[in-house]
C-alpha cells in the first residue's frame, strides 16, 4: 500500500510539474547592432614618484593616441570629466563614468627612480561595474617609456576587441627626400606610428624594399650602390649589413625572409629571364623555384612556410600565383579585371594583400588564398607596397601624389577598408615594412 | 506373322496405284473470267468516289434562332427608401469653459550641498561582524591592493610586461567592512569580468528544463528569483527498497510544490513586442571595436529580468558561443553585456502582465551578418 502511495504521489508530482518544466526562456536573436568607435576615457596616469609628472601625462596621451589610432575607440575629453583619479589604488565611482557614456576607462600609475621606470594600469568595463582582466605592470628604462606606453595601449586593445596587439612594433621603410628626378632614398626605422625615427644607410644609393627578419633583428634590402641591384642583409642592432650571394652579371631584388628567418627567397634576372629562387642564408646556396619565360618576382611565404605567393605574367597579364615553398606547379588566385602586384600572405594566413591596377588607378586591396572575396581597401593615383601589422588587422603602404612635385607618404589603412590615415614621418616615405611585435 | 506382310504389301500396292492413277481424280482448271477495264480521269475518280462517300456525321448543334426582340425589362414596383430620421440627441449642457491653471512661477529648488555622510563604521572588537550601511556608496573600495607594490625584474636591455602580482585576498583580516553597491544588486566586481565565473554563476533554480544543459552550481548571489520552480525531488523516481512514511511525505510536498509553482500565464509576447525588445538592445549594441574573427562569433546569452525590466546584471551569462577564439568569443561577450546593461538601464519596454513569459531571456548575439 505504502508503495502504492509513493508510486502515486511521484505520478502526480511528475504530472504537475511537466508544464513548469516545458516554461522556455524567451528568445530573441540580435543581428543587428551600431558601428561606432567605443568611447573610452584614459585620465592622466598617477605620478607616484617626483619625477614621474610628466611622464604620467605623456604615458596617458600615447595610450590614448594609440588607442584613437586604430579608428575603433574614441577618447572623452578630460574636460568632461565629473569625477577625477587621484589615488590608483581608490575605488572607481561608475556611475560618473557612465554620467559621461565611457564604456572603458584606463587608469594607470607611473614611477620613476633614477633611470627605472615602473608603470601599471588597471582597465575596467564602466557598464559593468567591473575590471577587464587583471592590472599589469612594466618595468624598463626612462628612455623606452614610448614602448611601455604602447604595452599598455596593446593590452587594452586586445582585452576589448579580441584582436592581437601591434603597437609595440617598428616600421623600416625608404625615407624619400628630394623631388622626383632627383630623390634621395635611404632606409630609416621607426616606431609604428612614426616616433623615433631613426636612418640605417646614408643616400649615396638607391634602396629599395626593405623587408624585417621574423625576428625583426635584420632587414633584407635591395641596393644598386654596385650599379646593379643586389640584395643586402642588415642587421638593425650593430648596423652592420653584408651582401647576399650573387653571380655576376645577375640582378636579384625583392627579397624575403622565410618564416624560420634561416633562407630567402628572391628574383633573379639572368639573361632578360627573371624567376624565384630561394637561398640558405648560411650556404649562400641557391635553388630555382620558378622556370618560365615569364617575369616572376615578389615572392611571399605563407605563415607556416609551405607555400610561396608572387606575381607573374605568364598568362599574359600580371597576376597572382601560389606555389609550394619547394617549387612546383602554381595556382593563379587572381582573376578579376587589371593586374595584381606585390603580393603579401596574411601574418594570420587567411588573406593576401595586394597591388592593383585598374583603369588607371592603383588600389590596395586584400582577398582570400583562393581568391574569393577579393576586397579593395583604397584608390589612388599611386598605391602600392602593402605590408601586415602583426596581428593582421591593418595595412600600411605607400601612397605617391601626382605630378613633377609629387611625393610619396605612408598611410594605414583598417582590413575594413576604414580608417585611413597617413603616417607621420620627417620626410616622404616608401616600401614600409612592418616589423613583428617587440619582444 | 504373315500378316503384316500382308498388310505391307497391300499398302504399298495401293500407294503404287494412287501414283499412277491419282490423275483421273483430279479436276480441270476452270477458264478465267475476263472483265473489261477503262481507264478514268483524277476528276472522274473523284466525281466517284464523292457519289460513293458515305454522310458524315456532325456534332454541332444548331444554334436556336436569336429572339428577335429583346425581352422587355420589367418595370421597377419598388420606392426608393426614405431616409432613416436619426433621433435628435438630447439637450445637454454646455460644460462650462475651462479656465486656464493659473502659472506660478517656479522657482527651481534650493541648491542644496549634496553630502553623503560615510557611514559610521564601529572598530570591530575582536570577531564581531561589521554590518554594511544600508546604503553604501556606489563603489566599494578594494580592500587589497592588486598591483604588487614592487616592480619584476627589469630585463635587459627591453621592456617586457610582467603580470602583477596580486596579494591574497583575504577576508577582512582588519575588520574593514567591504561595502557593496545596493541600487542594482550587483554581483561583487570579480564574479562579473569572467565569462566562466559568470556561466558557472548561472542560478540553479533557473526556469529552463534541468535537461537541457548541465546543471549550475549554486548562485554566489544570495538574491533568489522570486518566482523559481523546484525541481521535484529524485526520491520519487527512485524509490528505496525501505518505504516508510516520510518518504511518501516528502514525495507529497514535492508534488504540492510542483503545482503550487507558477508557470507562464497569459498571451505570450507578441512579435511586436519582441522585435521592440530586439530593436532596444540591438541600439547599444556596438560592434565597432569587435575584431575580424569575433566578427564571425555568435554567443547567446542567458539574463533574468526584473519586472520593471531592467536586466539582473549577475545573472548575465553566457550560454554558449559558436565560431571565433576564446578571446574572440570573450570580446563579443562583453560588448553584449555592455549592450544589455547600457540599454536596460532604465528598463525595457515589456508588459509587465506578461512578466512570466519574459523573466528569463535568452538573447543571441551574431555579428556575422554585418562583417567585412
Amino acid at each position: 500500500m505504502t508503495r502504492f502511495l509513493l508510486s502515486l504521489c511521484a505520478g502526480l508530482a511528475l504530472m504537475f510539474s511537466a508544464p513548469a518544466q516545458a516554461q522556455e526562456p524567451l528568445r530573441i536573436i540580435i543581428d543587428e547592432a551600431i558601428i561606432e568607435p567605443l568611447p573610452f576615457a584614459a585620465p592622466a596616469f598617477q605620478a607616484e614618484s617626483p619625477a614621474a609628472g610628466q611622464m604620467a601625462s605623456d604615458l596617458a596621451s600615447v595610450v590614448a593616441a594609440d588607442l584613437i589610432g586604430t579608428g575603433l575607440f574614441r577618447e572623452i575629453p578630460s574636460s568632461a570629466y565629473i569625477s577625477t583619479v587621484n589615488d590608483f589604488n581608490a575605488p572607481v565611482q561608475y556611475a560618473d563614468w557612465k554620467a559621461i557614456n565611457a564604456q572603458a576607462l584606463v587608469t594607470g600609475a607611473v614611477n620613476v627612480q633614477g633611470n627605472n621606470l615602473n608603470v601599471k594600469f588597471r582597465l575596467y568595463d564602466v557598464f559593468s561595474g567591473a575590471e577587464l582582466g587583471s592590472g599589469l605592470q612594466f618595468s624598463g628604462t626612462v628612455d623606452g617609456w614610448r614602448r611601455m606606453a604602447h604595452k599598455v595601449s596593446d593590452a587594452v586593445y586586445a582585452r576589448i576587441t579580441g584582436e592581437g596587439p601591434y603597437f609595440d612594433s617598428r616600421v623600416v621603410y625608404v625615407s624619400e627626400t628630394g623631388p622626383k628626378d632627383d630623390r634621395k632614398k635611404r632606409l630609416a626605422i621607426m616606431d609604428y606610428d612614426g616616433a623615433n625615427v631613426q636612418y640605417l644607410t646614408d643616400s649615396g644609393a638607391i634602396v629599395l624594399a626593405p623587408r624585417f627578419s621574423p625576428s625583426g633583428d635584420r632587414v633584407l634590402y635591395t641596393s644598386y650602390e654596385s650599379g646593379f641591384p643586389r640584395i643586402y642583409v642588415l642587421d638593425i642592432g650593430s648596423v652592420s649589413r653584408r651582401v647576399l650571394e650573387s653571380a655576376e652579371g645577375t640582378m636579384s631584388f625583392a627579397p624575403r625572409f622565410s618564416p624560420s628567418g634561416q633562407t630567402v627567397v628572391y628574383s633573379l634576372t639572368q639573361g632578360g629571364n627573371t624567376d624565384i629562387f630561394q637561398m640558405d642564408i648560411a650556404s649562400g646556396q641557391s635553388v630555382r623555384l620558378t622556370n618560365t619565360p615569364a617575369i616572376e618576382t615578389a615572392p611571399s611565404y605563407s605563415p607556416d612556410g609551405s607555400r610561396i605567393v608572387f606575381e607573374s605574367d605568364r598568362s599574359g597579364t600580371q597576376q597572382l600565383y601560389v606555389m609550394p615553398a619547394t617549387g612546383g606547379e602554381a595556382q593563379r588566385i587572381s582573376f578579376g579585371e587589371g593586374r595584381y602586384g606585390t603580393p603579401v600572405w596574411s601574418p594570420r594566413g587567411d588573406l593576401v594583400a595586394f597591388t592593383k591596377q585598374n583603369k588607371g588607378r592603383f588600389h590596395i586591396g586584400v582577398m582570400r588564398l583562393d581568391g574569393s572575396q577579393e576586397r579593395l581597401l583604397t584608390a589612388s593615383f599611386l598605391d602600392e607596397g602593402p605590408t601586415w601589422a602583426p596581428n593582421g588587422r591593418v595595412i600600411m603602404f605607400a601612397r605617391e601624389t601626382q605630378g613633377a612635385s609629387g611625393s610619396s607618404t605612408l598611410y594605414s589603412v583598417d582590413i575594413s577598408g576604414r580608417n585611413l590615415r597617413p603616417v607621420s614621418t620627417p620626410s616622404g616615405g616608401s616600401d614600409p615594412s612592418w616589423s613583428p611585435l617587440q619582444k | 506373322m504373315n500378316t503384316g506382310q500382308y498388310i505391307s504389301g497391300a499398302g504399298h500396292i495401293g500407294l503404287i496405284a494412287w501414283l499412277l492413277l491419282g490423275g483421273l481424280f483430279t479436276r480441270e482448271p476452270e477458264p478465267f473470267e475476263m472483265t473489261e477495264v477503262s481507264v478514268i480521269s483524277g476528276a472522274d475518280f473523284d466525281a466517284l468516289m464523292a457519289a460513293a462517300r458515305p454522310p458524315q456525321s456532325t456534332t454541332e448543334v444548331a444554334q436556336p434562332a436569336q429572339p428577335t426582340e429583346a425581352p422587355e425589362t420589367p418595370e421597377l414596383t419598388s420606392e426608393p427608401d426614405t431616409d432613416i430620421r436619426q433621433p435628435a440627441p438630447l439637450p445637454t449642457d454646455t460644460p462650462p469653459e475651462d479656465t486656464p491653471p493659473e502659472l506660478a512661477e517656479q522657482t527651481p529648488p534650493p541648491e542644496a550641498p549634496v553630502q553623503d555622510p560615510p557611514p559610521d563604521l564601529a572598530e570591530p572588537v575582536g570577531d564581531v561582524a561589521v554590518l554594511a550601511p544600508d546604503v553604501a556608496p556606489e563603489a566599494a573600495p578594494r580592500p587589497v591592493e592588486r598591483v604588487a607594490p614592487e616592480p619584476v625584474a627589469q630585463p635587459e636591455p627591453e621592456a617586457t610586461p610582467d603580470p602583477v602580482e596580486q596579494e591574497a585576498v583575504t577576508p577582512d583580516s582588519t575588520g574593514e567592512a567591504v561595502e557593496q553597491e545596493t541600487q542594482e544588486a550587483t554581483a561583487p566586481e570579480e564574479a562579473v569580468s569572467e565569462i566562466v565565473t559568470e556561466a558557472t554563476a548561472a542560478p540553479a533554480a533557473s526556469s529552463r528544463p534541468p535537461g537541457r544543459r548541465p546543471a549550475a552550481p549554486a548562485p554566489r548571489v544570495a538574491e533568489a528569483p522570486t518566482e523559481t520552480v523546484e525541481t521535484p525531488a529524485p526520491a520519487a523516481s527512485d524509490p528505496a527498497p525501505s518505504v516508510n512514511n516520510d518518504d511518501v511525505l516528502a514525495a507529497l510536498a514535492a508534488a504540492q510544490e510542483a503545482v503550487a509553482a507558477p508557470t507562464p500565464s497569459g498571451p505570450p509576447l507578441s512579435a511586436g513586442e519582441k522585435d521592440a525588445l530586439r530593436v532596444a538592445v540591438s541600439q547599444c549594441w556596438n560592434i565597432g571595436a569587435l575584431s575580424s574573427e569575433a566578427m564571425e562569433t555568435t554567443v547567446v546569452i542567458g539574463v533574468q529580468m526584473n519586472r520593471d525590466g531592467t536586466p539582473v546584471i549577475d545573472t548575465i551569462r553566457m550560454l554558449s558561443s559558436s565560431g571565433g577564439s576564446d578571446a574572440a568569443v570573450r570580446s563579443v561577450f562583453d560588448s553584449a553585456r555592455r549592450a544589455i546593461v547600457r540599454c536596460g538601464s532604465r528598463g525595457y519596454s515589456l508588459p509587465e502582465e506578461k512578466f512570466s513569459q519574459w523573466q528569463n531571456i535568452e538573447m543571441t548575439f551574431d555579428p556575422r551578418k554585418m562583417g567585412f
